[in-house]
């Protein structure tokens, strides 16, 4: 039995395959304990779970980092999202860390601060990988670039011998919630090896109401979504979506918000909330922002995804799928009728698409999902010395 | 006026290559000017506008446009806009 603390940043995506992870260590028998900022997510933990809070959170940054686009979106990702929050939360995490004694920290790979307070205090650590864009090496500018914000980060918090070019990645051992078919389906190989466990952690949802008796079971569906994230941001891709959609004898669920609904035609039903991973059982297709979780919940159900990312990692989850041969792709801000509408009549009659998404969902339902990544835990905990050896020196890139 | 001219033409291959590029249907009405941004504006991802440098490149044998874009920062590429490439491509 082990004591193993976690921390993730106040983002469901992220907090939901923790979670998963969570749940399967402890019906192991170890213990979990959380470092999460409490006002935000504190009511998805487990009634009886330890926790310590962090700080105050600024719903500003995260509202503000909605409303951008492309790599600016990145790079106040990162800078003003990722690095702040983890200067804001080091101490609180140091702090947890030596009241709980964790004998392994899980630490999710945007909570920087979980990664220096391990390695300060030379505990073994796992990475939780919430989506699988963030592994791979980017663009040589974009990567010295954040090789720079991370250096002078742990400059600020670590001794000079603790630093690290990659210090968000484990040496000891990196879970990624997706699969090698997908997430290195582009030719790219992650920075360091990693473990691909498959999604976890879905199961955990609330229950959603839906009116199941709008679906027509003879007529093809399709579900159009573009995540909690952008799903108020931009009424233009749904209006050009209902344009679409009108021509065509298809049905659309839309997940946008109900003063939508007006502008939608017969065979478009507009929802504000789905259950998704139910629904998707009954579409024949997606059209989505490339979010990483409804990437995976609709491969998983075998579905060809028409993709048109907005921020964040969400091109480099985009091209994944497209080039795995289950995606083609949409430009969000620019998509125009009769290319949505070609999209669309694409995702139900393209045999080739459907085949790889079906291949796909063999490699996902293969995956050991939350299971595995407490296998890998396990093996980190008993000191495997296969994965014990640490990474390289921040010096030389 | 010469040199002028010899701008104009460098401008309107550059904006070719663009149309050509991205090949869809939305560009082709799209006004692109030297003010035009790769990014904010166009909406081209990382991999599109290596796309169009390679483009670009195979056009102007004698210009090193990828060197040039290699050497940029991440905030100067994320500001790249059409008169960027002309000038490069004309050695301003």
């Amino acid at each position: 039995m082990a004591r193993i603390l976690c921390t993730v940043p106040p983002l469901i995506g992220h907090l939901n395959p923790a979670l998963a992870v969570a749940a399967a260590l402890e019906a192991r028998g170890h213990i979990v304990a959380w470092v999460v900022h409490g006002d935000r997510v504190g009511s998805h933990l487990p009634v009886a779970a330890q926790r310590y809070p962090l700080g105050a959170y600024d719903e500003a940054v995260a509202e503000r980092y909605r409303a951008l686009r492309g790599p600016e979106s990145l790079r106040y990702f990162h800078e003003e999202y990722m690095v702040r929050m983890a200067r804001d939360s080091f101490d609180a995490l140091e702090a947890a860390l030596l009241d709980f004694r964790p004998d392994l920290l899980l630490v999710d790979q945007h909570m920087v601060a979980g990664a220096l307070a391990a390695r300060k205090h030379g505990l073994p650590w796992v990475t939780l990988a919430a989506t699988s864009a963030a592994l791979m090496a980017a663009a040589p500018q974009f990567e010295d670039w954040l090789r720079q914000l991370l250096l002078h980060l742990q400059e600020d918090l670590l001794p000079s011998e603790l630093h690290r070019a990659r210090p968000d990645l484990s040496p000891h051992g990196v879970l990624v919630f997706s699969v090698r078919e997908l997430a290195e389906a582009a030719g790219e190989r992650a920075m360091q090896p990693c473990f691909y466990v498959g999604p976890a952690g879905s199961a955990a949802r609330r229950e959603i109401e839906f009116p199941w008796e709008w679906l027509n079971p003879n007529v093809p569906a399709v579900l159009a979504t573009l995540g909690t994230v952008s799903r108020d941001s931009e009424p233009r891709f749904f209006e050009v979506l209902f344009d679409a959609a009108a021509a065509l004898d298809i049905q659309v669920v839309a997940v946008a918000p109900e003063a939508l609904a007006v502008k939608a035609p017969a065979n478009v039903l507009v929802q504000p909330y789905v259950p998704q991973p139910e629904l998707l059982q009954r579409m024949a297709g997606v059209v989505c922002h490339a979010g990483h979780n409804t990437v995976c919940e609709a491969l998983a159900a075998g579905l060809p995804l028409a993709l048109a990312p907005i921020l964040g990692d969400q091109p480099y989850v985009a091209r994944q799928v497209i080039a795995a041969g289950a995606g083609i792709p949409l430009r969000f801000g620019k998509v125009s009728v009769p290319v949505m509408r070609a999209a669309l009549e694409r995702l139900l009659s393209d045999a080739v698409l459907r085949t790889a998404a079906q291949r796909l969902a063999e490699a996902l339902h293969a995956a050991p999902g939350a299971a595995g990544a407490a296998d890998v835990i396990e093996t980190v905990l008993a000191g495997d010395p296969t994965v014990a050896a640490d990474a390289v020196p921040a010096s030389g890139g | 006026m010469d040199n002028d001219n010899a701008s104009d033409a460098v401008l309107a291959v550059v904006i070719d290559t663009i149309r050509a590029t991205v090949s869809e249907d939305w560009i082709e009405d799209y006004e692109i000017g030297p003010d035009t941004r790769l990014s904010d504006d166009l909406d081209l991802e990382s991999i599109e506008v290596v796309k169009l440098v390679e483009a670009l490149q195979t056009r102007f044998a004698g210009a090193d446009l990828i060197g040039w874009l290699s050497g940029k920062t991440l905030p100067e590429l994320m500001g790249l806009n059409v008169g960027m490439l002309a000038a490069a491509l004309r050695g301003d």
